[in-house]
């Protein structure tokens, strides 16, 4: 606030001095917003056709001298529309109204807050506005498609798990690629602190409904300033403060229901015996083949002696299956009904001296996986408050306990969409003993090893308990104090506190899964805390009226410490025993602990000449305990310009230009998130064998490691026409990384398989663009739309010729992070119903050899996808009509390829086990002459089944992100229920989703193997949810 | 008061930031800088111990590079129903190149090697009296891993010339740095045989008769026998084999009672083992008991061609059981038993081959060996007039049976799987790709 009025009040002397006296007339009037009345201070008042000029002053009020022709004023303010008066009577009153995009709007940045108009960087703000209520567990799913050129990727619909943002592209290809998040001025905890092998999200112990704004920091002059943890981009969360003289009372409550976006179709009972006895007919070809049996008759009668038994063991050791007596659809008994309810109580409000605003929340979700549920309460004290007219202190204090009620990874057996491979020849219920297929074989008295097919995930309901239990307090207090005219040294301290357990029971039903037979649990407990100190100097000053300087400098120092610890029991007597203290055998226990810390030196200086050159000049000295004596420290410089044309006089004849500015950034950034201790040789002590200790090298030295840098370049334009109705921002961007933080693969024959180094260059470039428009204003009708773009280029130039990757996604030089290197799939044989490939092998002349293969190694790799879109988008819809309003955002990517990790079972010709098949396989090849690309069916002879190009598929969405419609009550009805405000509304979260993929979802990255390289995996994952709530909120 | 205020302020502020620049010194809490780590006789001692439990790695001495040799050197008389592609391939006798399990069999093998050579690095700071048994078991574990890692990546010993077929890279100096000298080439199949031989030998020497279930000397002479039998050198494997079992038998071990003991569902070794990885509930995995328990993953069936083998009294049947219609073999049904690397039976097996072949009498007449075996398992002795090469390998094969020797006998026997010749380019693993793109130095085995 107080940088605001600063601003303004220089504005005001600016403008004062070139008032024109002439021949006149005295007119006075006040300037004030048209919304809520409230005066308008530095408004410029012109006299049409004129030369008079004046400027309205802090109550609004102005006087200005014209000459006897001038009959119209104009007055016009940044981020209001233009008005022209007809001048009526010596004492007027003129009304502004704002524009959409208000130029005027203040934005965080790194230690401090700037006007968006002087903003030389690149910044993409969502507000509380599009926020509030948003149904979902965590705020990041809360800004897709809002922001331009920010990629949010949910891994699956489990709730409360790993969402990857991707600002501008990646930057690195073995360190983080996660932005850094700071709350209030404090970095947070992001620490991935899951034990089951599926990535939480530390940010979903947010409330949402707490969050004033979000900015993202994109370019490299906006970001420096975070110098070594810039390279990925800045995100910036600013809470709610109390508003002076408005005390109020906010309650909030939305309830409804969440589905699955998506469904898979799988064989029916019939389809499924008919394509397993087919198998067997191509696996008794094969073994004839192999010479296991000297002809085809012998083979077929083994094989479908084979199939059939397993038939049978699989109809619960019946015949049920010759006539498809069974028909069970496994898919629909991974889901459940999913309700969800979230409740919010706010106070706010405020005085000169003290101000501000207390929260309280609770959310209550249901997944729309079985047994998966979470539940936060949130609280939160922001106060802000005078102590002597130079010094002002403050807190942002919240607490939140969530309880996350999880399911496995989806590369467990029992994660419960791992379901669809279960037989559809199975019934439900065993008829055998009356009990859930699986739970018990009545020969041994112990849970069926081998009925059904796998592990029967309906078995965990009930029988095995996986909970999070989050207790994080994050906070911080400060002290403002003006030093001298225009100086301010401000101090803050923030605590970032995460307590985590995770507490998991595996009870004797689930043997099969577990492998252990009488229960078994599990018990982890981590500790971090993370403190954070900020000291810095403000100087702001004006010279000669028309020299604008802006500075802060500082320190920051910020240490992080994690201990934790872990154990483990089995044998209980009895499953309902579930704690530690009953295991007869606790078979694990450690604990460990570890630290980071960061000092670093910052400095920044805004210069703004005649309101129309802007010039920023920022670095930072940056210290991490992460890196080697030798490289501990790096400097991160930046500097940009800006150039508000539509200031210069020869613009003054293009009315239709209300705002033009050009702007240019560069500076290096610098990325440390690799492990704390990664530069060193290091023994651990985890080489125990047979109850000995051991020791053992786990990673070799790399006493040179240093920074992984960025340097980007980002040029800009902002401009607002046509009476501000029309505004678009339009960045083009660079950003080039290099001594890349590698896991460089080494030979195997040293002992060790990586090792971290600085080798490599990749580069990002794209383009964004921001339209806001308004379409139509009318008296009781506004239309306005927002349409937001981002492409993104990302391309690795050099990793010292390897390519890295453990997966079918691969680090490839030439291409992007994380392309799909493999095979290209042919499809079947027609003479022989084999998978074959594409050769791909190059040729004398250069062109790759398109002849087929039916020997997979013969083929040669090639990129055959890229999980990376091509360009990402949303676009806002806004209508208002008197009290209702509808607000309707698309969301999409496009370009971007999505493999089926899970196709080698569920689409894999019946040839890779019992696993169900996708009704896509219906098409196998069959008889000679055949042309189909799905290889003939032939059990446990992996038809195909390899990684290749047959698994891959679009991931391009279009999707009906969140649609909102409400209604206001008219004040006439609020005002006789002594309520301030009241609105009812309906959200819709993923509405509907327009893709041709056929999973389940196409906004998937498996949970179990999602990394940097990892992307656009589909392995059994849970699709999104579909969410439709209904809810009031009532000001009081 | 302003001014005061703000001058504490400022003083707190600068002897804080002063302070913190000692902060960025921090150390790792459960790591030890390697300078620090091999300083002191008991500090080798346990980066001895990590080298067993690196050994013991899931694709090494977990047993499931055994595991994936009976797979490749499977047919009928097993079905195989995983889901583990890796696997499915060694069973379809087409691995592919980029195969995991082979790539990580590679590494956790030549891991475990560098451990020994750090460990053989620092002997200088060892306790004179520890001094010969730490070293005796680093060479045991060194010749054993390369014996199992020429074996898997080159051709059989008497697949062609093992003077000029390509072994595996000896590396047998610890690693310090990456740099151009870490790109080895391939030693010949017979080098690696020799240092192998070599290193066995001077364990054999050095390491004490009794030494719990680390490597004795019955271990060393143990697997020493096994090399010389792969490269049919059976004088040599006859008194291996037999100064394996004189050790074992002083130090009172023997064959366990009846066949079922000598697989049992509980912790420790037994008196039979020669040696065995150590699985506890905490560390280490039985890769058997995963893949052939029916209470593991139940991946791997028994069918009537395996049980049409036996005669109808062999004890040794009722080692398999029927779960669910599918019958499994009970060797390894427990979840943290150890996995057995050597054991006696395989001793006896070895000496009365190698005394039959030329025969010799070392330690003992063939058929007294073959009966010791024989009459565990309700098995009428024969005659030493009925003794035959086929029915010493078909004890053999029945006593051992899916204890991961199938591939290597099957090489060393000359003995077709099915349509694929013993010397199938395909039941050779390859060197994995990863490697190959590290090291230029590297060449791929033939059929990859």
């Amino acid at each position: 606030m107080h940088m605001r009025k600063s601003i303004f009040f220089l504005m005001y002397l600016l403008l004062a001095l070139n008032i024109a006296y002439g021949q006149s007339r005295e007119i006075t009037g006040k300037v004030i917003d048209a919304k809520d009345g409230s005066p308008v201070m530095g408004a410029t008042i012109r006299a049409k056709g004129g030369k008079a000029v004046a400027v309205s002053l802090a109550d609004g009020s102005f006087s200005i001298k014209v000459d006897a022709k001038t009959v119209d004023l104009i007055i016009s303010f940044i981020g209001y529309n233009d008005q022209e008066v007809v001048i009526s009577g010596n004492v007027m009153s003129v009304s502004l109204t704002q524009n959409s995009q208000s130029l005027s709007e203040v934005v965080v940045v790194g230690y401090g807050t700037k006007i968006k108009r002087d903003v030389t960087g690149s910044i993409a703000k969502v507000g509380a506005k599009e926020l509030t209520n948003t149904p979902v567990t965590s705020f990041e799913s809360a800004i897709q498609g809002r922001a331009s050129g920010v990629l949010v990727q949910q891994q699956n619909g489990k709730l409360g798990q790993g969402i990857n943002i991707r600002i501008r592209g990646a930057s690195s290809v073995s360190a983080g690629n996660e932005p850094l998040y700071v709350v209030d001025g404090v970095p947070v905890i992001t620490n991935d602190l899951s034990s089951n092998g599926a990535q939480t999200s530390p940010l979903a112990d947010l409330n949402i409904n707490d969050i004033e704004s979000i900015e993202i920091l994109k370019d490299a002059s906006a970001a420096a300033i975070y110098g070594s943890r810039a390279s990925n981009g800045v995100v910036l969360i600013t809470t709610k403060k109390g508003k002076n003289g408005t005390s109020k009372i906010d309650v909030g409550y939305f309830t409804g229901f969440q589905k699955p976006t998506g469904k898979r179709a799988f064989l029916d009972a019939k389809q499924y015996v008919d394509y397993f006895t087919r198998a067997a007919k191509g696996a008794a070809t094969q073994d004839v083949l192999l010479g296991y049996y000297d002809n085809i008759e012998d083979a077929l009668t083994d094989e479908l002696d084979y199939v059939e038994s397993r038939f049978t063991r699989y109809s619960a050791g019946n015949e049920d299956w010759r006539d498809a007596k069974v028909n069970t659809n496994w898919q629909d008994q991974a889901f459940q009904d999913a309700p969800i309810s979230q409740y919010d109580l706010n106070f706010s409000g405020g005085t000169e001296k003290t101000k501000f605003y207390a929260s309280g929340q609770y959310l209550d979700q249901d997944g729309i996986i079985i047994r998966n549920n979470y539940k936060r309460y949130n609280g939160r004290l922001n106060l802000d408050h005078k102590v002597k007219d130079w010094l002002s202190v403050g807190m942002n204090m919240s607490f939140a306990r969530s309880q996350n009620n999880r399911i496995s990874n989806d590369n467990a057996f029992s994660t419960p969409l791992q379901i669809v491979a279960l037989s559809p020849i199975t019934p439900l219920i065993d008829p055998r003993t009356g009990l859930t297929s699986g739970a018990l074989d009545l020969n041994t008295g112990v849970p069926n090893t081998n009925f059904p097919v796998y592990y029967n995930p309906l078995l965990s309901v009930g029988n095995q308990t996986y909970t999070t239990i989050v207790n994080r307090t994050l906070g911080n207090v400060y002290a403002n104090a003006n030093l001298a005219k225009g100086l301010i040294f401000r101090s803050e301290f923030g605590v970032d506190q995460l307590n985590q357990t995770e507490e998991a029971y595996y009870g004797s039903v689930t043997a099969r899964n577990t492998g252990v037979p009488n229960g078994s649990g599990f018990y982890s407990s981590d500790q971090l805390l993370n403190i954070n100190t900020n000291n810095f100097l403000q100087y702001s000053a004006t010279f000669n009226d028309v020299h604008n300087l802006d500075i802060i400098g500082g320190t920051s120092f910020q240490k992080q410490t994690n201990s934790s610890s872990l154990a483990e029991g089995e044998e209980f007597p009895s499953d309902a025993y579930k704690k530690l203290a009953s295991a007869a055998s606790k078979t694990d226990a450690t604990s460990s602990s570890t630290e980071y810390s960061f000092l670093s030196y910052f400095l920044r200086a805004n210069y703004k000449f005649n309101n129309k050159y802007l010039l920023a000049l920022s670095g930072r000295y940056d210290g991490s305990s992460r890196f080697g004596a030798n490289n501990r420290y790096g400097f991160f410089p930046a500097a940009s310009v800006g150039w508000i044309i539509s200031e210069e006089s020869f613009m003054e004849n293009m009315k239709w230009i209300n705002f033009l500015k050009l702007k240019a950034s560069y500076g290096l950034t610098g990325n440390a998130e690799i492990a704390n201790f990664a530069a060193r040789g290091l023994y651990s002590g985890d080489g125990a064998y047979g109850s000995q200790a051991g020791q053992r090298p786990t990673q070799i030295a790399n006493p040179d490691l240093k920074w992984e840098t960025t340097k980007g370049y980002d040029f800009g334009i902002e401009a607002s026409i046509f009476n501000n109705r029309l505004g678009f921002e339009v960045d083009y961007y660079e950003r080039n990384t290099r001594d890349l933080l590698l896991d460089v693969e080494v030979p195997g024959t040293s002992g060790f398989a990586t090792q971290l180094k600085n080798i490599g260059n990749l580069n990002n470039k794209g383009i964004e663009f921001t339209i806001n428009s308004t379409n139509i204003q009318t008296k009781n009708f506004r239309w306005t739309t927002s349409l937001n773009f981002g492409a993104n280029k990302n391309r690795i130039t050099n990793l010292g010729g390897q390519v890295l990757g453990t997966d079918v996604n691969k680090a490839k030089e030439g291409a992007s992070l994380g392309i799909f290197f493999t095979k290209e799939f042919a499809g079947a044989d027609p003479a022989n119903g084999d998978a074959i490939y594409f050769l791909n092998t190059p040729k004398a002349d250069g062109t790759l050899d398109k002849t087929t293969t039916n020997d997979y190694n013969a083929a040669a790799d090639v990129i055959v996808g890229n999980p990376n879109p091509d360009f990402i988008y949303g676009l806002g819809n806004t209508f208002t009509y008197k009290g209702i309003d509808l607000d309707v955002l698309l969301q999409g990517i496009q370009g971007n390829d999505v493999y089926n990790g899970g196709g080698q079972y569920m689409s894999a010709s019946g040839s890779n086990g019992f696993d169900n098949q996708t009704i896509d396989q219906l098409a196998a090849w069959d008889k000679p002459g055949d042309i189909t690309m799905v290889p003939e069916a032939r059990l446990f002879y992996g038809n195909g089944v390899n990684p290749s190009s047959r698994y891959i598929s679009d991931g391009s969405y279009l999707r009906v992100k969140a649609v909102t419609l409400g209604y206001n009550l008219p004040a006439s009805f609020t005002k006789k229920l002594k309520i301030e405000r009241a609105r009812i509304y309906a959200r819709a979260q993923n509405l509907f989703t327009i893709t041709k993929y056929k999973g389940w979802d196409p906004e998937v990255n498996a949970d179990f193997q999602a990394s940097n390289i990892n992307q656009g995996q589909d392995f059994y994952s849970a699709p999104q949810l579909k969410t439709i709530v209904f809810g009031i909120s009532l000001s009081l | 008061m302003k001014k005061t205020f703000i001058n504490i302020l400022m003083l707190g502020v600068t002897l804080f930031t002063v302070s913190c620049d000692k902060q960025l010194d921090t150390t790792p809490t459960q790591s030890l800088d390697e300078k620090d780590a091999l300083k002191t006789s008991k500090d080798v001692e346990v980066a001895l111990v990590g080298a067993y439990a690196d050994l013991g790695s899931n694709d090494f001495y977990s047993g499931r590079i055994f595991v994936c040799q009976d797979l490749l050197a499977s047919t009928t008389e097993i079905s195989w129903s995983g889901t583990y592609e890796q696997m499915t391939q060694m069973r379809n006798k087409a691995i592919l190149v980029d195969n995991s399990f082979v790539a990580n069999t590679w590494l956790d093998a030549y891991r475990t090697i560098n451990d020994v050579n750090k460990v053989l690095s620092a002997l200088s700071v060892v306790n004179a009296d520890k001094k010969d048994k730490v070293e005796g078991e680093a060479k045991f574990i060194r010749g054993a891993v390369y014996f199992d890692l020429v074996r898997a990546f080159a051709k059989s010993w008497n697949d062609g010339d093992a003077a000029s077929n390509a072994g595996v890279p000896l590396v047998l100096t610890p690693t310090v740095d990456i740099n151009a000298g870490s790109q080895v080439a391939r030693n010949t199949v017979a080098e690696v045989y020799a240092q192998a031989i070599s290193d066995l030998t001077e364990a054999e020497a050095k390491l004490p008769d009794e030494n719990g279930f680390f490597a004795d000397k019955a271990a060393a002479a143990g697997m020493l026998a096994r090399i010389y039998l792969q490269k049919m050198d059976y004088a040599n494997a006859a008194n291996a084999a037999n100064r394996s079992i004189e050790y074992a038998l002083d130090i009172g071990k023997d064959l366990m009672p009846s066949y079922a003991d000598a697989f049992p569902t509980s912790d420790g070794n037994t008196s039979e083992d020669i040696f065995a990885t150590q699985v506890t509930t905490s560390t280490g995995y039985n890769a058997y008991q995963d893949f052939y328990s029916a209470d593991g993953r139940g991946d791997i069936q028994i069918n009537d061609e395996q049980i049409a083998l036996y005669e109808p009294n062999d004890d040794r049947l009722n080692i398999f059981y029927e779960s669910g219609g599918s019958r499994y073999c009970g060797k390894f049904d427990y979840l943290y038993g150890n996995v057995h690397i050597l054991r006696m039976a395989e001793l006896y097996l070895v000496r009365a081959e190698a005394n039959f072949r030329l025969g010799t009498a070392t330690g003992a007449d063939p058929v007294d060996d073959i009966n010791k075996i024989r009459e565990r398992v309700n098995l009428e002795p024969y005659g030493s007039e009925d003794l035959t090469l086929d029915k010493i390998l078909l004890e053999r094969k029945l006593e051992l049976a899916f204890e991961g020797g199938s591939l290597n006998d099957a090489k060393r026997l000359q003995t077709n799987i099915a349509l694929t010749s013993w010397n199938a380019p395909q039941l050779v693993y390859p060197i994995p790709i990863r490697e190959l793109r590290v090291n230029s130095k590297l060449t791929q085995n033939d059929g990859y």
